[in-house]
């Protein structure tokens, strides 16, 4: 019988080593044990996931290999999400997210895409190339609480300010998150967005280290 | 001495030889909107049509006074003239480039290139448009530009295939690399050939923001070399986002000129490469002519530090976006040539 320690251990180390294989059968352990889904998903996955981007970070991994781990952590999550009881959850929010109309990129989308699905939150992909009328359309649909757009070319990011006073205008309390490579923080602001990631690569860390609040605070709740 | 035509001034700056003032150009797309409005076009007809591309793109350098003239604008006309549909957006009214919003090719195996590539898609209308272009303004340089190969790869494929294949499946992603810079030799050739003064290879998405310099000396800069290789001079290499780590290896290509975007140390890759390399870009293309906040002063003020920064012109870091504030792409044109006076690093002045 493997303890927590031990399968965490497995969980992260096989997040950061990119070995799908290992973190879902690591996984599939942590069940079969009978230990707490989301235990597993927050202290091994996402601990895993917060050590990649300290990597990223240091200019150890690049965006290949953060590309590697996100699949090793998607592997893992497919096993345990389908564990965690709703009640369980601690969050009960929607995310919609999408590349805005005129960026067919959408890696930096993805990688943000991937902090929400392991916080828990229900994510409304609107997928990329996404008409601007879309976002205020689907934010007013499912009454989600954020918005996340991402623009690569700094011809499409423009975009996203017309996004925002549109759904500023309909909801007030919506927040808005930006990323991509050309959106500066300065811009971000400027747009009246209330987050920011600053590029595809940066997208992971910020994205990560919400994940880092995340567990800071079921630590502390 | 007497002032130099911008064409002079373009292909002096590239021998090194003394110039009048700084050239105000650029490798990369600088066609404006005031330009595509007084002819009456619209932003997306622009890119299908040899006439309009080169009038659009010759009317916006004169009216503006840059020293270039530069052709294509967008990123599609290979994956295009491989026979992959292309979005234009033509019901935006937004200003939005030409996108391939689904590639045919689903698999690296997939990627092969015909060898008549270069008369297919638009690639002969772009061509004819740098004819086009060197009948409308003889006193300009023409400057014609392709993708590096990995960032047209993403134009070809899902990019993430290749970014996990550089692990995964190396000796398919050398392959596609390979490929890819065959047929990219054969697309500069056939711009060269129309008449461009000088190419730009663009191999923007390879900054360490994406990839290890590891993985940059193995699979981008033998692809790089090839193609810089295969073009007489002048040529400029350039690369976005974070490249402070591969300016070295940028250094080793066999480029004229390097260019960056803002996100490099433009001090110290001066003091990596030395005087003699020609230094260009780390121009913000949004901050100085565009964001409406910005003044005129403002924007004046941020040349002289680019300036200052020992470019060896004023070259925007990226495309110019189209919708420039006016005022500020004048002042930003007119503080180059009064601050550009003094010598550069590279290049002395008459």
């Amino acid at each position: 019988m493997a303890t927590q320690e031990e399968l965490l251990e497995k969980l992260k180390e096989g997040v950061v080593e990119y070995e799908e294989d290992t973190v879902k059968e690591a996984s599939q352990q942590w069940l079969d044990e009978g230990y707490v889904a989301l235990d597993g998903i927050m202290d091994g996955l996402a601990a895993g996931m917060e050590i990649v981007g300290d990597l990223y970070d240091k200019n150890e991994y690049f965006v290949p290999e953060v590309l590697m781990c996100a699949d090793a952590l998607y592997g893992g999550l497919a096993i345990l999400r389908p564990h965690v009881p709703d009640s369980e959850e601690g969050v009960n929010a929607q995310v919609v997210i999408g590349s805005i109309q005129g960026d067919v990129h959408d890696i930096g989308k993805n990688l943000v895409k991937m902090m929400f699905d392991v916080a828990g939150w229900d994510v409304h992909d609107l997928g990329r190339d996404v008409p601007l009328e879309n976002f205020v359309e689907e934010q007013l649909r499912t009454d989600s609480e954020v918005v996340a757009m991402s623009a690569m070319m700094t011809t499409t990011m423009l975009g996203m300010k017309k996004v925002i006073a549109m759904i500023k205008e309909k909801n007030p309390n919506v927040a808005i998150m930006l990323g991509g490579a050309p959106v500066t923080k300065d811009v971000a602001n400027l747009f009246g967005a209330d987050g920011y990631a600053e590029s595809a690569g940066n997208a992971v860390s910020e994205g990560i280290k919400m994940i880092g609040r995340l567990r800071e605070m079921r630590a502390k709740g | 001495m007497t002032e130099l035509t911008p064409k002079e001034r373009v292909m002096r700056l590239f021998k090194k030889e003394p110039v009048d003032t700084m050239p105000f150009f650029s490798g990369m797309g600088m066609v404006l909107m005031p330009a595509i409005n007084e002819l009456g076009y619209q932003f997306p007809k622009v890119h299908n049509n040899a006439e309009m591309m080169a009038k659009s793109a010759v009317m916006s350098s004169k009216m503006f006074g840059f020293d270039s003239v530069v052709v294509p604008y967008d990123m599609t006309c290979e994956s295009q003239a491989v026979g992959n549909k292309i979005s234009l957006y033509e019901d935006s009214i937004d200003i939005l480039y030409p996108t391939i919003p689904e590639k045919i090719w689903k698999t690296m195996e997939e990627v092969e290139f015909p060898d008549n590539i270069t008369e297919l898609g638009r690639i002969p209308m772009v061509c004819e448009a740098i004819k086009i272009a060197k009948q409308e303004a003889p006193d300009h340089a023409i400057g014609g530009w392709i993708l590096g190969p990995f960032t047209m790869a993403g134009q070809l494929l899902e990019l993430d295939l290749l970014l996990k294949g550089v692990f995964k499946q190396k000796d398919m992603v050398e392959q596609v690399m390979d490929r890819i810079t065959d047929m990219l030799i054969k697309v500069g050739k056939a711009y060269k050939d129309a008449g461009c003064d000088y190419m730009t290879l663009r191999e923007m998405a390879t900054g360490t923001d994406l990839l290890s310099p590891r993985t940059w000396k193995k699979v981008i800069q033998p692809r790089v070399k090839k193609i810089l290789d295969s073009w007489e001079s002048p040529k400029v290499l350039h690369i976005c986002g974070a490249t402070d780590l591969i300016v070295p290896m940028m250094n080793e290509c066999g480029a004229d000129a390097l260019s960056f975007d803002i996100k490099n140390n433009l001090l110290e890759t001066r003091e990596k490469v030395g005087d003699d390399m020609l230094l260009f870009g780390n121009f913000d293309v949004y901050e100085l002519p565009c964001k409406e906040e910005t003044t005129a002063e403002e924007a004046v003020e941020a040349i002289k530090v680019n300036i200052d920064g020992t470019v060896d012109a004023v070259w925007p870091g990226c495309d110019l976006w189209p919708d420039i504030k006016v005022e500020n792409m004048k002042a930003i044109v007119d503080t180059t040539r009064e601050y550009g006076k003094k010598p550069s690093p590279a290049v002395g002045r008459t």
